[in-house]
């Protein structure tokens, strides 16, 4: 044991004492390290949240976004773009039943100002069923009733992002914001859902949909851009979505084999889109880490080789005092593996703040794990281990006259 | 006087290009302990692979070599190394101290591949310094001290692990005539005080003759080897100005 406290101490000396030259040397151990944590905390943290996020939008939710049809022709020409209507809603609330809510939205960005505040902030236009369909909950205020639709009255409900940028934190129930030239009553605050793997679902304000199509953009007339409808339970979900194709093609005159003018979407596609993106990834990064580890590897054994080259008295002295082979190969051995490890304490700074830029810039989630940690770590000294090997074992062998005789 | 070293019949052939150099030829030697004995002769002598292969550094191609009544001829890499580690005391012309290594720890390396505690290795190594007179320098590196403190650092060295036997490669070489009678005066104190056994290499008929026993290698063999009745007396160390 104090014999391997001393060969470490002797170590790391040996590698202070060539500062610029490690430090080189484990740039590239570093990077291929960094990779590696990355990969993990992808592994780890980044999925389960990421699937979290996904469950946020809301539970066995099919959307329906409408898209212009490739086709030309006046049938066509009269349901390009904005094709979906609210009357589309009703039929599928009506008609098919696999579903138990349906609800609609019409999104967007606008320059909302309130008495403490301003920003570019999502307004969007919603009904009564938005809430269950994708989730939102009240948390103080309440809010807007059927009536309140039916009028269009100017009311709103604002979700956390928005209301920091509103009204900092001044409770904002009673006050009033302005959109263009119309003014709204805030009736109640939303609870966080936080990013969803689109956007911060929390930047925006939400107000009747009927106020939003007459007030915020009146020229689209029942248009909406999104229909949205939540499936019985999860294994309805495949059900719920042909029922929802059927419905559309029928209202909308598409034939069997036409290219329809909108796209069903579901969670479960979603969720394989953003599977899809993490084995992108994922194999990348794996890419990077073997790449860097190994050309960062055959630095170290090239820098061991220099080493042990230099220091070829210094062996033939060891050797004469009593050093047996495996003593000089432990020593030298020892000493890549400092390196690489110091490699790897690097590399894992890197990683984290790389995650944090992550988290900060694409809203990414990803966590340093104790896991991580332990790999990245495992992954350095194997590599010390690897490349150190043949070069500790030229120092190993050399003849103790020869190397006495080095000058 | 038991005898510590005992060669018989040792050869040593190398290859030098196409051509077989013999460079020792039928050796036969006893030297016992407590001995201080002088290895003089020219360059090419052969006194050089005489001395490696008393070292355990080097294998007689032939011939076998007792030390301490140990067969150590056709033992193994790692028993050698042992065998260097727990018998012999090495010193060099060229010190051969590890650079930007401290004289205490330049002392405790020997006790590191014998695998003693840290605590007792600092104990040891102090001694040692102590012993050679540079208890004051054991923290200074060796370009701190000057050419006769190296060398006695180097001995020191040597020392702590308390071997038998003592080999000194020119060890005056690269000194000055008073620092390299310090030196002597300190390897003749050895001997004579603390039974171990010296065995000097040098070229200078002074150094020998400090010595009560000098052999002469030519081409190969021991040409000469007569005790000295009257040896010198080299100058004790002088205690440290």
């Amino acid at each position: 044991m104090s014999a391997l406290v001393t060969s470490l101490r002797m170590a790391v000396r040996a590698m202070v004492r060539q500062r610029l030259r490690s430090l080189l040397t484990s740039v590239g151990i570093s990077i291929g390290v960094a990779a590696v944590v990355l990969v993990a905390a992808l592994g780890t943290g980044a999925r389960g949240e990421i699937d979290k996020q996904i469950q946020s939008l809301g539970s066995n939710v099919i959307f329906v976004f409408s898209q212009p049809a490739t086709k030309s022709g006046a049938k066509s020409r009269a349901n390009m773009g904005m094709g979906l209507t609210e009357r589309d809603a009703e039929a599928i609330r009506r008609e098919a039943t696999a579903v138990t809510a349906v609800t609609v939205y019409s999104e967007v960005s606008a320059q909302v100002m309130s008495e403490l505040g301003n920003g570019k902030i999502g307004v969007m236009g919603v009904d009564e069923s938005y809430f269950e369909v994708r989730g939102y909950e009240v948390a103080t205020g309440r809010r807007f009733n059927e009536s309140e639709a039916q009028t269009k009255a100017k009311v709103a409900l604002i979700a956390p992002t928005a209301q920091q940028k509103l009204f900092g934190n001044q409770d904002p129930v009673g006050r009033w914001v302005r959109v263009g030239k119309h003014p709204f009553r805030i009736i109640g605050t939303l609870r966080s859902k936080g990013q969803s793997p689109f956007e911060d679902q929390d930047d925006r304000i939400l107000i009747p949909i009927g106020t939003w199509r007459s007030r915020v953009v009146p020229t689209l007339g029942d248009r909406v851009q999104l229909v949205m409808a939540s499936a019985k339970s999860a294994e309805h979900s495949g059900e719920a979505e042909r029922q929802v194709k059927q419905i559309l093609m029928q209202r909308h005159q598409i034939a069997e084999g036409e290219e329809p003018d909108f796209r069903v979407g579901t969670q479960q596609e979603f969720q394989k889109m953003q599977e899809g993106i993490f084995t992108v990834l994922t194999v990348l990064l794996l890419s990077v880490a073997a790449i860097s580890l190994l050309v960062g590897g055959v630095g170290v054994m090239n820098i061991m080789l220099v080493g042990v080259t230099e220091r070829t008295r210094e062996i033939g002295i060891r050797m004469a005092i009593g050093a047996k082979p495996a003593d000089i190969q432990a020593q030298f051995l020892l000493e890549s593996i400092a390196l690489t490890l110091f490699g790897g304490f690097a590399g894992i700074g890197l990683a984290t703040g790389l995650m944090l830029a992550f988290a900060r810039e694409l809203g990414f989630p990803m966590q340093l794990s104790g896991q991580a940690v332990a790999v990245a770590l495992g992954t350095s000294a194997a590599i010390g281990l690897t490349f150190g090997f043949w070069p500790a074992r030229r120092a190993a062998h050399l003849d103790p006259i020869e190397a006495l005789r080095h000058e | 006087m038991s005898a510590l070293i005992r060669l018989h019949g040792v050869c040593k052939d190398y290859m030098s290009g196409p051509e077989v150099v013999h460079a020792l030829v039928d050796v036969e030697l006893e030297v016992g302990a407590g001995e201080l004995v002088a290895v003089v002769g020219a360059s090419g002598s052969g006194k050089s692979t005489l001395m490696n292969i008393l070292g355990c550094l080097d294998r007689p191609t032939r011939g076998r070599y007792e030390l301490a009544g140990i067969d150590v001829t056709e033992r193994s890499t790692d028993q050698r190394a042992l065998v260097r580690n727990r018998l012999i005391g090495f010193v060099f012309q060229g010190f051969n101290l590890l650079p930007r290594t401290t004289a205490l720890e330049n002392v405790e390396l020997p006790l590191v591949y014998r695998g003693v505690s840290a605590k007792e290795r600092f104990r040891r190594a102090a001694h040692a310094l102590a012993q050679v007179g540079l208890a004051d320098r054991a923290h200074h590196t060796p370009a701190q001290l000057s050419g006769g403190q190296q060398q006695r650092v180097a001995i020191a060295r040597a020392l702590v692990t308390s071997p038998p036997l003592l080999l000194a490669d020119e060890p005056t070489g690269n000194l000055d005539t008073r620092t390299s009678h310090e030196v002597l005066g300190l390897l003749q104190e050895l001997s004579e005080q603390h039974g171990i056994t010296v065995m000097i290499v040098t070229h200078e008929a002074d150094i020998a003759a400090c010595t009560r026993r000098i052999i002469t290698v030519r081409d190969g063999r021991i040409f000469r080897d007569e005790p000295n009745a009257e040896p010198r007396i080299a100058e004790p160390a002088p205690s440290r100005p």
